[in-house]
C-alpha cells in the first residue's frame, strides 16, 4: 500500500519589494535592479526559510523541494545545493528533492555528479536529484544559447548518470563535455544512483528523453484538473513506447496550497502574499504584463516542430496566472488552493482521483507572506488534509495500479 | 526567378537565385529574405536586375536544414564554401546584412582570394567596446505578450515604420511568418547568444587579409548596431568606404530597398 507522496517546496522568495514594484518594472527576472535588496532585512531570510523546511520534516511531509533560479526575486536559491547540504545537517528522514540543477549553467556535468553524490552521502541517501534545462531568464542570465541548452542537457545528464554508475576512470567522448578521466569520488549513497526527475512542461521530447532513461517525469507547467491527466496519460503513452510501465510515482505535478481554520480566515490571511507572489514574483514568467523571458522567440530552445505546435496551441493575448483579476478567478483556476481543512482535502482529493499521479510538490510559502501563515498553514495540511488524502490515495492506487507492489522504490 | 535547394555534405540549403549578371551572393539578416520574409523583398528584385543573386537561407531558416552540431559563424562560414564550391562559383560579389553580414565578413577574410567586391549592411560581428550590439533576443519577448515595439525600434528607424510592422505585426502573425522568424532566432542563438553576444572578437584583427574594395552600408538611424562598428569596419579593411544611408534605421535593405540597390550596383559595377 503506497500512498501518494506530499513535498514541501519552498520558492525562497524575496518579500521586500517596494509598493509600487509592478507598477514600475517589467520583470521581477533578470533585470529586475538589485538595489531593491536589502541586506539588513534579509538578514535571517535564508535562516527562517530553512527552518519552515525542517519543520515539514517534524510534520511529516515526505520531502522538501528546492530549485535553482538566477537573477530574480522569485527565488533566492542559485545555488540550491547549498540549501540542500545545510538540509542535510538539520533533517534525518525527509527526502531532499533538488528540481532541479540548470544542467546547461555549468561548465563541466562532473561538478553536479560531484555534488549531488556529496549530499546523497551527507543525507544517508535521501537525495532526489532534479536537472533542469532551465528556462529563459537563465539563457539571459547566464548568456546561454537556449537553442544549443537541449543539446548539452542530455549529453550532461547521461554523463552524470554513467559518473556514478559506472567504474571510473573511463573516458566520455560526447561533442560538447569530452572528458579524458571520469572517476568521481565520493559516489551515491543510493544505488544504482539517486532518484532523477526531470521537470517538462508538456513538450513531447522531454517527455520521450526521460522515458526512454527510464526517469520520473515532473509536470511544471501550473496546469490542473483535466489538464494535469491528458499530460499523465501522454506520459504513460509515451513510457509504454519505451517498453515501461507508467504508475502514479512516475510522475509528479506542482500546486500552491493555503490551509486555515475556515474557507474565509484562509483567503483574509492567503491574499498579501498571494498576491504579492503574483503580481511580482511572477511577473517576467507567468504573467502577461511587463515582459516575459520565460518562454517566447527570443529563447528558442523549443524544437520547430514543438514551437509550432505551441503556436497552434496558443493566444499570446491571453492573461496567465500572474495576471488573474480576482480570487474567484484563482480558486477556479485550481493551480493555488486555499481554503478550510475540509476543502483543501476535497478539492485534492478529486485533483488524485482525476490525475493518477502520485507526487504533489506543493508551495506554502508564498511572496512575501508572513512566517507564521505559513507554518500554521503547513501544520493544519499535515494535520488535517495528509492522513485521509495518504490513508484514501494508498487504497486508490492499489485497485487502480496493482503492479505497484511489485516495483521497488515506487512511492517511498 | 528560382527557390531551390542544394545538397552540401549531405545536408540541404535552400536558396533563391534570379536575376542576370555577375554572380552576387547575398546572406540575409533578420527583417529580410528567409529571416522574416518568404519571398524575394524589393530590395532582392532590384538587385537581381544587374546581378545574379544568390540569397541562401542559413542552416536551420526557411527550408535549410537545420544543423544540430551548430556552434559559431565559422560553422556557416564553412558551409557556404561548401555552397559556392557546389554552385560552382570561382569568384563572386559577397554581400550581408546584419548577421549574414558577420558571416560574409568572416567569409571574406576566410577566402579573400574569391571575394571580387564586398558590401556589408549594418553587419554585426564585431567587438566594440563600450558600444554593444543591442539584445535583439530581449527585445523579441513581446511586451505585454503581444507588443513588439521595442523589437521594431531596434531593427527599424522607428516602432512604427510600415515595413517593420509587416515584417513583424503585433500580436499572433499568420503561422509560417512566425515560423520563418523563429527560425531565424534559432538560427542567430546558435551562432550568437552564447558569448560572445553576437561578434567575433578576434574578427577584427583579421579584416586586414581581406585586401579587396568594400563597401559598408549603415543606417542613420541603427539602433541595433552601433556606427562604431562600422567605423571599426571601415578601418579594418585596406580598401573600404563606409556610407550612411539617410533615414534608415538597422534594416537598411528593407526600409531603403531603391537607394540600398542603387548605392550597391553603383560599386559592384564601377
Amino acid at each position: 500500500m503506497q500512498p501518494a507522496q506530499f513535498f514541501c517546496w519552498h520558492f525562497m522568495a524575496y518579500p521586500y519589494l517596494p509598493k509600487d514594484f509592478d507598477e514600475k518594472y517589467e520583470s521581477g527576472w533578470v533585470t529586475v535592479p538589485n538595489k531593491l535588496w536589502d541586506s539588513e532585512k534579509s538578514d535571517d531570510l535564508y535562516q527562517e526559510y530553512i527552518d519552515q523546511l525542517v519543520y515539514s520534516e517534524e510534520l511529516g511531509f515526505d520531502g522538501m523541494v528546492l530549485n535553482e533560479h538566477h537573477q530574480n526575486v522569485y527565488g533566492l536559491m542559485p545555488s540550491p545545493n547549498i540549501i540542500a547540504a545545510a538540509l542535510t545537517q538539520r533533517t534525518s528522514r525527509s527526502k531532499i528533492v533538488v528540481l532541479g540543477n540548470l544542467l546547461p549553467l555549468h561548465l563541466n556535468p562532473l561538478r553536479i555528479a560531484e555534488e549531488y553524490a556529496m549530499i546523497d552521502m551527507m543525507s544517508h541517501g535521501r537525495v532526489i536529484a532534479g536537472f533542469a534545462v532551465g528556462g529563459g531568464p537563465e539563457a539571459f542570465n547566464y548568456n546561454l544559447s537556449s537553442a544549443k541548452s537541449r543539446r548539452r542537457f542530455w549529453e550532461g545528464i547521461d554523463l552524470v548518470v554513467r559518473a556514478w554508475t559506472d567504474d571510473g576512470p573511463f573516458e566520455h567522448e560526447g561533442p560538447n563535455y569530452p572528458l579524458r578521466y571520469v572517476n568521481i569520488w565520493p559516489k551515491t549513497k543510493q544505488k544504482p544512483h539517486p532518484p532523477v526527475w526531470i521537470p517538462g512542461s508538456l513538450s513531447i521530447e522531454t517527455m520521450e528523453e526521460t522515458a526512454k532513461r527510464g526517469f520520473d517525469y515532473f509536470l511544471s507547467s501550473r496546469v490542473h484538473g483535466a489538464a494535469t491527466r491528458a499530460a499523465a496519460n501522454r506520459f504513460a503513452d509515451v513510457i509504454k513506447a519505451h517498453g515501461g510501465t507508467y504508475h502514479p510515482f512516475r510522475m509528479g505535478v506542482l500546486l500552491s496550497v493555503y490551509v486555515s481554520e475556515t474557507d474565509e480566515s484562509a483567503r483574509a490571511e492567503a491574499s498579501e502574499g498571494v498576491w504579492y507572489f503574483l503580481r511580482n514574483c511572477l511577473k517576467g514568467h507567468l504573467r502577461r504584463i511587463g515582459r516575459t523571458q520565460t518562454f517566447g522567440p527570443g529563447i528558442p530552445s523549443q524544437s520547430v516542430r514543438s514551437w509550432e505546435q505551441y503556436l497552434r496551441n496558443s493566444n499570446p493575448g491571453e492573461d496567465r496566472l500572474g495576471d488573474a483579476h480576482s480570487w474567484e478567478e484563482l480558486d477556479a483556476g485550481g493551480s493555488i488552493i486555499a481554503g478550510s481543512p475540509a476543502t483543501v482535502r476535497k478539492r485534492l482529493w478529486e485533483l488524485i482521483e482525476l490525475a493518477g499521479v502520485g507526487n504533489f510538490l506543493i508551495q506554502f510559502h508564498f511572496g512575501n507572506m508572513k512566517a507564521e501563515y505559513a507554518r500554521k498553514s503547513m501544520r493544519l495540511f499535515a494535520e488535517q488534509v495528509l492522513p485521509e488524502l495518504r490513508k484514501d490515495s494508498a487504497a486508490l492506487f492499489a485497485r487502480g495500479y496493482p503492479q505497484l507492489a511489485e516495483i521497488a522504490g515506487a512511492g517511498r | 526567378m528560382s527557390a531551390q535547394t542544394v545538397d552540401v555534405q549531405g545536408r540541404k540549403i535552400a536558396l533563391l537565385r534570379t536575376g542576370k549578371g555577375a554572380p552576387l551572393l547575398y546572406l540575409h539578416g533578420f527583417a529580410d529574405i528567409h529571416g522574416a520574409s518568404a519571398g524575394p523583398m524589393p530590395f532582392h528584385d532590384r538587385l537581381a536586375t544587374s546581378f545574379d543573386l544568390i540569397a541562401p537561407a542559413h542552416p536551420g531558416c526557411a527550408d535549410s536544414d537545420e544543423r544540430d552540431d551548430l556552434d559559431s559563424v565559422q560553422d556557416v562560414v564553412e558551409e557556404y564554401i561548401d555552397l559556392v564550391d557546389a554552385l560552382g562559383l570561382e569568384s563572386f560579389h559577397l554581400a550581408g546584412s546584419c548577421v549574414g553580414g558577420w558571416v560574409a565578413a568572416a567569409m571574406a577574410v576566410r577566402q579573400p582570394e574569391r571575394v571580387k567586391k564586398l558590401v556589408l549592411i549594418g553587419p554585426t560581428g564585431l567587438f566594440v567596446s563600450g558600444k554593444p550590439i543591442g539584445d535583439i533576443f530581449w527585445v523579441a519577448q513581446p511586451e505585454d505578450g503581444i507588443y513588439y515595439n521595442d523589437l521594431r525600434r531596434m531593427l527599424f528607424a522607428g516602432a512604427d515604420s510600415g515595413v517593420g510592422k509587416t515584417l513583424f505585426p503585433d500580436g499572433r502573425g499568420e503561422i509560417p511568418q512566425e515560423m520563418l522568424r523563429y527560425r531565424m532566432f534559432r538560427f542567430a542563438s546558435q551562432v550568437g547568444f552564447t558569448p560572445p553576444y553576437l561578434y567575433d572578437r578576434k574578427l577584427r584583427d583579421q579584416l586586414h587579409r581581406y585586401t579587396g574594395p568594400a563597401l559598408i552600408l549603415w543606417g542613420e538611424h541603427d539602433h541595433m548596431v552601433p556606427q562604431d562598428h562600422g567605423k571599426a569596419y571601415a578601418e579594418g579593411f585596406p580598401h573600404a568606404q563606409l556610407r550612411v544611408v539617410p533615414g534608415a534605421g538597422h534594416s537598411v535593405a528593407a526600409e531603403k530597398p531603391d537607394e540600398t540597390a542603387k548605392l550597391m550596383a553603383e560599386f559592384l559595377r564601377g
